[in-house]
């Protein structure tokens, strides 16, 4: 109760001292602004990096301290690879192909695989080796184009979501118990279910390398990170319709890929010792531990906190001014805080008065420039969201509003408390020299 | 106790059930001067009691000034025994002075201190809204316009200091000091910015607040006005002595 009077006692004080300096409280806000607005600024574009750059990154590159061993599909290497792994949890391989799914004989809408909105982003496939690069014969050059989408074909030997942690959108993912299915069962990435769903694709597939044109069973969808449309599968579910020498092949997807646990030292081992058996050299396998996300947040740590430092800067500046202000306003009314005192107000409530005026006086700032920054958003997205699709949807961070308000609040108390001492410091016989 | 034998003996004291609303002996104060620290108050005794009205006479710079500041608790006497009623507050530390000065003392300056962006309703609300006790808005307001309607311009509530007489200000400030009905209402030379007539009046409003059982000390350089005072007492060579002119009002 005597507290909540204290602070009703404040405002109204406080109010008034607003208001009957309108002028000195704007000029105050606008040395403060800029400094406010850098800080919301920086922060805000600091969130909206992470966000466009870290959000992916493990469902793209794997989670942290996963273990990657990439092999080169030659020799016995996939057939002794997929042996050592089968039914194993803690190590899966993944093979990419090139598939063709929709109406028989035609061209499909992306050719080259590439994002269905930008139609030629893929290009034509190509085939490199020690000569140069040079477009694959398809087999379907002069074909019209038709109800089709070519995506990438990833077979997989077990969950892989361990290491990259695909968001489930609709369905289920796949089941790697049981017996494999004769009509292979898909999971499609986001990608390519808008492409089925735009296109009304009907469901045969073409697969680079197989022997027969399966019907794929579509039995979920994900969310894989990826900008290009994608399947997953399960590879024995594949192999049932190509030879074991296709899977991973080179010229439609890097190989196999291994991902393992950091702590199945010993299958990457087992899997070393067998490929080596098999005639693999040891140069030949690459094994790597992913760090990205930690890489990259820690470059873009770095680099909030240089922007952050000069934006403090800016800051600093406004708090000078906010300071100036305080002190000047305090000079004039010492004879208004010797009578307040005379009549019984509290120093520590005039120092709090005094405080309180410019802590509102930066928390008011805080809030033009947060509103700046949402409008400043608003206006960039509308002029250049459509060059950046990562930006689509961007919404105002709200760490951005809570580093204004800090910056607000902070300026105003660096601002006002030299004020505010110097305001309960004043003798109350000030009074009666006057 | 360093009573002087010189003194006058003390006014007889009032019955035991109404202790003196302040009782002073001996308070001494020292004030640093430009080279070496002077005794402004060199042990003065003073006694109000209810319904009191005292005048207090001296030259510039004998200290009465600095007496009316001890009293008001805006300061701390060096030596001597402070009483606000049974109470020693000789050396009350500020947060409770300034709760003291908010229930039991009223004051007068010289000059009016009124905050000119404020009306005179709420000029004198400023004593309301000090931090000490909340009143809600209804109340505040009523007891701004009794405190207003007592000095005799509750007429003039709404009106900005700029643009009342400087009677009229007087009379703002003495209904802030009035407001929260204070039982020792001290004025430092309140007419000394205004002409005779302005002058009587604003001495005659301040007498009658001691009708109702309020103590007045009043410090003036205006012989005539200290004469309506209950009692006249000079200040001069750091003591308070009685002048002899003692007039009944
Ligand atoms: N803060 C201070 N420090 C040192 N000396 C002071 C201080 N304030 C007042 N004095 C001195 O104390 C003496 C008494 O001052 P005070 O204001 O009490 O006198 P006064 O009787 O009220 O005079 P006047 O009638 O002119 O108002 C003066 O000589 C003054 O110079
Ligand atoms: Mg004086």
């Amino acid at each position: 109760m005597r507290l909540s009077g204290r602070l009703r006692a404040s405002l109204i004080i406080g109010g008034q001292g607003i208001r009957a300096r309108k002028l000195r409280t704007f000029l105050s806000m606008v040395s403060l602004f800029l400094g406010v607005l850098a800080v919301v600024v920086v922060q805000a574009g600091a969130e909206i990096a992470n966000r466009a750059m870290l959000a992916d990154v493990e469902l793209e590159q794997g989670i942290d301290g996963t273990r990657q061993m990439y092999l080169s599909p030659e020799g016995q290497t996939v057939p002794v690879a997929l042996e050592v792994l089968e039914g194993r949890t803690d190590a899966v391989a993944m093979a990419g192909t090139r598939a063709i799914i929709g109406e028989p004989g035609v061209m499909p809408i992306n050719k080259g695989g590439g994002p269905i909105d930008q139609p030629g982003y893929g290009g034509p496939s190509m085939r490199c080796d020690e000569s140069g690069c040079y477009p694959v014969n398809t087999g379907d050059a002069g074909a019209p184009q038709g109800q089709a989408v070519e995506l990438n074909l990833v077979g997989l030997t077990g969950d892989i979501r361990q290491f990259r942690p695909f968001r489930a959108s609709q369905g289920q993912w796949l089941d790697f118990g049981g017996e494999p299915s004769l009509a292979p069962r898909l999971v499609l990435n986001e990608h390519a279910a808008k492409a089925f769903t735009r296109y009304h694709v009907p469901a045969e597939m073409r697969v680079d390398g197989a022997t027969a044109n399966p019907t794929p069973q579509i039995i979920g969808v994900v969310d894989d990170g990826g900008y290009q449309p994608a399947a997953y599968v399960r590879i024995d579910e594949l192999m049932n319709w190509m030879p074991v020498t296709s899977v991973g092949d080179s010229n439609s997807g890097p190989g196999l890929q291994v991902l393992m646990t950091p702590n199945a030292a010993e299958v990457e081992h087992t899997l070393r010792a067998r490929l080596i058996a098999a005639g693999i050299p040891g140069d030949r396998i690459h094994v790597n531990t992913v760090e990205t996300l930690k890489a990259m947040s820690r470059e873009l740590a770095l680099i909030r906190w240089i922007f952050l430092g000069m934006a403090a800067l800016v800051l600093l500046i406004g708090v000078a001014g906010i300071l100036n202000v305080g002190l000047a306003t305090v000079g004039e009314r010492i004879e208004e805080f010797a009578l307040r005192r005379a009549v019984g107000t509290p120093r520590l409530l005039l120092a709090g008065i005094v405080l309180a005026e410019t802590l509102l006086t930066g928390l008011l700032t805080a809030a033009l420039a947060i509103g700046a920054g949402v409008v400043g958003l608003k206006l960039a997205l509308m002029l250049f969201g459509s060059r950046f699709p990562s930006l689509e949807g961007v919404a105002f961070p709200w760490q951005a509003g809570v580093a204004g308000v800090i910056a607000g609040l902070a300026a105003g108390i660096l601002g006002g408390l030299v004020p505010a001492l110097r305001a309960a410091r004043i003798p109350i016989s000030t009074v009666m020299r006057a | 106790m360093t009573t002087s034998p010189f003194l006058t003996p003390s006014p007889p004291l009032p019955p035991v059930s109404q202790p003196p609303l302040i009782h002073l002996t001996g308070v001494t104060k020292t004030l640093k001067g430009q080279d070496e620290p002077r005794t402004i108050l060199a042990g003065v005794d003073l006694t109000v009691n209810p319904g009191d009205s005292v005048a207090i006479l001296g030259r510039s710079g004998s200290g009465k000034s600095t007496l009316l500041s001890l009293i008001g608790l805006f300061d701390r006497p060096d030596g001597g025994q402070y009483l606000l009623g049974e109470r020693d507050i000789t050396k009350i530390p500020e947060r409770k002075a300034a709760a003291l000065r908010s229930a039991e003392f009223g004051f007068v300056f010289q000059r009016f201190f009124l905050l000119k962006h404020l009306t005179a309703a709420q000029n004198v609300a400023m004593a309301l809204v000090n931090g000490q006790g909340w009143l809600p808005r209804r109340k505040r307001k009523a007891k701004v316009m009794a405190a207003l309607e007592r000095v005799g311009i509750g007429h003039l509530a709404k009106h900005k200091p700029p643009r009342l007489s400087g009677g009229e200000q007087q009379r703002v400030a003495i209904a802030r000091a009035l407001v929260r009905e204070p039982r020792i209402l001290l004025a430092d030379e309140p007419t000394g910015a205004l002409d005779t007539d302005t002058g009587n009046l604003v001495v005659e409003v301040l007498r009658e607040t001691t009708d109702l059982g309020c103590g007045l000390v009043l410090v003036t350089h205006d012989h005539d006005h200290a004469a309506k005072m209950g009692r006249v007492l000079h200040l001069s060579d750091g003591l308070l002595r009685p002048t002899g002119q003692r007039v009944v009002a």
